[in-house]
């Protein structure tokens, strides 16, 4: 448990840097010309190690940091994120959650998948943000940073939990030397 | 209990449900408010990162002024035992000519223009792409008020304050789909509107002048100001000039594209007029 509520710690931590980062570092948007959102990389990540309460939350604080630094609607955010979020979660024990590749396809899925469903529900209540053929560019490369997001994301959060956690005690796990029979010369 | 609500799945897509609901159900106000209160989660790190700001460029002044390679310094015999080349001189000279000529620019346009204005410092901008929206350090408690005219520090029209909060507010800027103003033609007075580009561009520069009278003569480069109809923007502020124009698709109308004089994706600081 307590290593649970040390990588949820750590995760809304880092989501709250990352979206005052998003919002207040304007070197991205002078070097490429947008401004990523990894965002999605971090609620895939949520999803591949902690609970669904813990997802939620994730994806409830996440989107209402985002969408209070924006002009969306308050909790627009919430609900593409957290739908990235919860897919992974739902189907985490039928992936290879540990493969970099496996990490890196599930990113660029949900960097693919939250501005879209962002763009639609905003048209749904009616807002008009700027669109243009040009975006397909920046959607595209957001969502292969995302990505290369998401193994770093769940590198780092592996590390908090070592610097965090006590070891598991699993005494039935083998090798387990109180277990092991030593065969003597006789 | 405890270990219900945490592992309980539908507990959690119950609970993300129920607060989108709310939050789409609820008064515009109270989520103004809402929105205004947890965007103040920010202000910390805000803070530091602006002090940080402040710090670095006062360290990077010193710096600079501690540097042993300015022809300045070596005129005044402090650094160094070699010469100063009269290349050296002339270029060290044109620098500072340049300087005193943004300065007394800087203090002429002060001088001259009829409304009251604040400088303040640009700290943050909108995360999403498809919305144009910078944050400034002032708000209500600085006599910052809904829909007052930003400009750059140069005098060139930048957008209008379109959120305030007690500490900070928002400012919308031109090019942006909640920014729209009347604009004309400085040469003709043909006047027309300023809207958001109809196609995204990478160039936030790029706005649109559109319903102007098909009669009108433009050719590029000539200069847009805003035409002070609407009430919204005093007249006269500089906007940008004339790149191309063409004939609307129905025909009654003539649309131009219009390069900002403002460069909005290095904004600083800007001016916020108080009175105008």
């Amino acid at each position: 448990m307590t290593g649970r509520i040390n990588k949820t710690l750590g995760l809304l931590i880092g989501a709250y840097l990352l979206v005052f980062l998003q919002s207040h570092w304007q070197g991205p948007r002078l070097w490429l010309g947008f401004q990523p959102d990894l965002t999605p990389a971090l609620l895939v990540c949520a999803g591949l190690t902690l609970h669904a309460g813990h997802v939620s939350t994730s994806a409830m604080l996440t989107g209402l940091w985002l969408d209070s630094l924006s002009a969306n609607p308050l909790g627009l955010s919430v609900l593409p994120l957290f739908i990235a979020g919860w897919a992974v979660f739902t189907f985490r024990d039928l992936i290879m959650r540990d493969e970099l590749v496996a990490q890196f396809y599930l990113g660029t899925a949900a960097g693919a998948a939250v501005p879209l469903l962002q763009v639609w529900l905003l048209w749904l209540v009616g807002a008009s943000p700027l669109f243009g053929w040009e975006m397909g560019v920046w959607w595209l490369i957001n969502a292969l940073f995302c990505g290369v997001a998401v193994p770093v994301f769940a590198k780092f959060v592996k590390l908090l939990d070592r610097w965090f956690s006590h070891p598991l005690h699993e005494p039935n796990s083998w090798p387990n030397e109180n277990r092991q029979i030593v065969r003597g010369k006789h | 209990m405890k270990g219900f609500f945490y592992k309980s799945q539908q507990t959690a897509v119950g609970a993300v449900l129920l607060t989108v609901l709310l939050l789409l159900v609820m008064p515009e106000s109270a989520r103004a408010r809402l929105k205004s209160a947890i965007g103040g989660l920010f202000l910390p790190l805000i803070g530091i990162s602006t002090t940080g700001q402040v710090a670095l460029e006062s360290i990077g002044q010193l710096g600079a002024s501690g540097s042993e390679s300015s022809p300045t310094k070596q005129v005044l015999g402090q650094a160094s035992d070699v010469p100063p080349s009269l290349a050296d001189l002339q270029m060290e000279n044109a620098r500072l000519r340049e300087e005193i000529n943004q300065f007394r620019d800087a203090n002429d346009w002060e001088r001259r223009i009829p409304w009251e204005s604040k400088l303040v410092r640009v700290v943050g901008r909108d995360p999403f792409n498809w919305w144009r929206r910078i944050k400034i350090n002032l708000g209500s408690n600085k006599g910052i008020r809904f829909n007052q005219p930003v400009i750059s520090a140069k005098g060139n029209l930048v957008g209008r304050v379109s959120e305030v909060g007690p500490l900070t507010s928002w400012v919308v800027l031109a090019g942006d789909p909640n920014c729209r103003f009347s604009a004309l033609i400085k040469e003709s007075r043909s006047q027309g509107g300023i809207v958001s580009p109809r196609q995204y561009s990478s160039d936030p520069r790029v706005v649109e002048l559109t319903y102007l009278p098909n009669d009108v003569e433009l050719r590029p480069g000539q200069a847009v100001v805003t035409s002070g109809l609407g009430g919204g923007f005093p007249k006269e502020i500089p906007v940008g000039q004339v790149v191309d124009s063409r004939v609307s698709k129905d025909g009654l109308y003539v649309e131009a594209r219009i390069k900002l004089h403002a460069n909005l994706n290095q904004l600083e600081t800007v001016r916020v007029l108080t009175r105008y």
